[in-house]
């Protein structure tokens, strides 16, 4: 199909690449995730609620919607959010599984098990962005490049879509975690 | 484009048939049961469960034995293969073929191994159930998962809508399911989100949802014109923007979602048999759906919600509700909404909680979910004017 | 530790209140609306879960965390009146 890739980002343990520009890089005692939250010089502190999932599929979309400049947080509906991975909400899983494992302190966190999803960060992404367009999280057996572009094929069907915040988000630990991510539309 | 049903299944405590569970629809049954201690549980909780003993008697005469690995399959992964088999069974699609897809519908698949003592972590990603069931089915398409929250059996509906309309694939295989575990179960628990009686869905007593389990699956090909039957007409989802969560107090992405099915199947108030809503029984789930559909102008046409007979089905949820409604109307009747009591929303809604005769033979079918998701969907079936 | 101090560092720990220190949140500010901490409907499931895992105090109402959440001052009377251990 053919669409036009307007950003992409791409965000590792080590490094942190935005159109094809590596612009940061892991490094000192604090936690990468963390760094680029500073970075980007924001006042959100639900970033420090969230999941890992969560936290590098924010992030990501921040460094991707920095580019893009323009107006933003006006209500919109014409941009979907689709995002990819095998692992799901794993590491949100083993952590509320955790909460639960020991019955003589059996204290299951709420906070967790919100996200026990993948879709949540898509959620955080609407949230932050005041998109009410298609968000949608769909999980592939291993990352296909072909299968991802029939489901935003798929997606550009929808009457309102024009643009779409689209990639893979795989995230199993602080140190294990990949967003390679694009903002994509159909002009 | 005509995307038409061309089979169907739900695994459920009230039967392995679409035809027997609505019957037990129709009857008023239900197989929510109160338990003091589940599993264990420090807390008492009101679910609907499958039996081990039915469920793999059914797997074992239903599933090729010989034609799936030599681990013994998990519950998850025999309702998702039992489920299908069934569906596929009363259809002469051939789910070899490579223009035939598989979907998966799940929210939490096998997330119960986590509790082992060495997980087996590929085995609870949903996609190593999908992949089975593909493998199974000799199908050489790589399956797709999608998981988003309690609105993921009509999201994966409208993949399986759009894969044929774009021409990717001839049929789909739309499989939802979910099984319940400690997990889940304390989940919705530690969210003050379970009622520990019976749900009373838009009433005034409402104080929560009850749990339940259960498989479905829609097969959907491309249809031609003169055949008869049941259409999908177009689906839609849209996102609050509010609160992963909570939904949002004026039901924006639902009434969005509801908004677009219905210009996209160009359908009105006139055309419509009846709204199948998510009606869950939490305080902001009903309300909000409710405010939705005022603001949608659809105060006028029949709702129900099937929640008092299964409880939430999760990834089930939206195959199996939209496939009995499929079969309400095609009877000419709106199914009582069990639970139902006293209203309890600001804005009233036409439910009753007894069946009501209807003539028309357009449904929307409504869901919404954790992370601000909403979905919509429109059906029809001509043949059933009468 | 005077118990409103105590419930502060909970509190930041389990509400993940990253950039926040207990000097940062006064003793009557209120925890919800705009004015005050902004904790959501999680924040007070997860206070509700503090109380009992800490103090032995059972919530079954979340409506009626409403009004002992209402600042540390409130809570800490609350935990002060009902704890168990």
């Amino acid at each position: 199909m053919k669409y036009k890739v307007l950003h992409t980002v791409k965000l590792c343990p080590s490094h942190l690449e935005v159109d094809g520009n590596r612009i940061a890089e892991a490094g000192g005692e604090t936690s990468f995730l963390t760094d680029l939250y500073r970075r980007l010089g924001l006042d959100y502190p639900k970033f420090f609620k969230m999941d890992i999932l969560s936290k590098v599929g924010f992030l990501a979309s921040e460094f991707l919607l920095e580019q893009e400049g323009g107006e933003r947080f006006v209500p919109r509906d014409d941009r979907a959010v689709l995002l990819f991975n095998r692992y799901s909400s794993m590491h949100a899983d083993q952590t509320f599984q955790e909460t639960i494992a020991h019955p003589e302190d059996f204290y299951p966190k709420p906070s967790v098990f919100v996200y026990t999803l993948p879709n949540i960060v898509t959620g955080e992404i609407a949230i932050r962005n005041k998109y009410h367009g298609e968000s949608n999280f769909i999980l592939l057996p291993e990352y296909s490049e072909q299968a991802m572009d029939q489901a935003i094929e798929r997606a550009f069907l929808a009457p309102g879509t024009s643009s779409l915040l689209t990639g893979w988000l795989e995230a199993l630990s602080e140190k294990e975690f990949e967003a390679s991510c694009s903002l994509i539309t159909v002009h | 484009m005509i995307v038409r049903k061309i089979g169907e299944n739900i695994i459920s405590p009230l039967g392995f048939s679409v035809a027997e569970n609505f019957a037990a629809v129709m009857d008023g049954r239900s197989a929510l049961q109160h338990y003091d201690h589940l599993w264990g549980l420090p807390f008492p909780c009101f679910v609907s469960l499958l039996p081990d003993d039915i469920l793999d008697k059914a797997f074992t005469q239903e599933v090729d034995q010989a034609c799936l690995p030599k681990k013994p399959c998990t519950r998850f992964e025999k309702i998702t293969l039992l489920s299908a088999t069934k569906a596929l069974q009363s259809t002469s699609l051939d789910p070899s073929s490579p223009r035939v897809m598989f979907i998966l519908s799940s929210t939490k698949g096998n997330v119960s191994l986590l509790a082992d003592a060495h997980p087996d972590i590929e085995r609870v990603t949903p996609v190593h159930t999908a992949q089975l069931l593909a493998r199974y089915f000799g199908n050489p398409n790589m399956p797709i998962v999608v998981s988003n929250a309690c609105i993921s059996g009509l999201c994966a509906q409208i993949e399986a809508y759009r894969c044929l309309q774009s021409g990717q694939f001839d049929a789909a295989v739309v499989v939802g399911a979910d099984v319940l575990s400690p997990f889940i179960v304390s989940g919705f628990q530690s969210l003050k989100a379970l009622s520990d009686e019976q749900c009373h869905p838009f009433s005034s007593v409402r104080k929560g949802l009850n749990l339940g389990e259960a498989a479905a699956t829609v097969v959907y090909a491309v249809g031609d014109d003169n055949a008869e039957g049941w259409q999908m007409l177009a689906g839609a989802m849209a996102n609050d923007a509010n609160h992963i969560s909570g939904p949002s107090r004026t039901g924006e992405g639902s009434y969005r979602a509801l908004m677009s099915v219905l210009q996209s199947a160009a359908l009105t108030v006139e055309d419509l048999a009846c709204l199948n809503v998510h009606g869950t029984s939490t305080l902001y789930n009903d309300e909000m759906e409710a405010v939705a559909i005022h603001r949608a102008g659809l105060a006028g046409v029949p709702v129900n919600a099937l929640k008092g007979y299964y409880g939430h089905t999760l990834g089930a949820a939206g195959i199996l509700e939209t496939l009995l409604t499929m079969h309400a109307v095609e009877q000419g009747v709106v199914p009582a909404t069990r639970g139902y009591e006293e209203n309890g929303v600001t804005m009233t809604l036409s439910l009753s909680s007894s069946s009501v005769k209807i003539s028309k033979t357009a449904f929307v079918k409504l869901l919404s979910g954790f992370g601000g998701c909403n979905a919509a969907a429109a059906f029809t079936n001509d043949a059933c004017r009468r | 530790m005077e118990l409103t101090e105590e419930l502060k560092t909970k509190m930041i720990e389990v509400l993940n209140l990253e950039e926040m220190t207990p000097a940062d949140i006064a003793d009557e500010a209120p925890l919800f609306g705009e004015e005050g901490l902004g904790l959501d409907s999680i924040d007070v499931l997860e206070l509700i879960v503090l109380l009992e895992r800490n103090y032995g105090i059972k919530i079954t109402d979340p409506k009626a965390g409403k009004e002992i959440f209402a600042s540390v001052r409130t809570m800490a009377d609350y935990v002060a009146a009902n704890r168990t251990k």
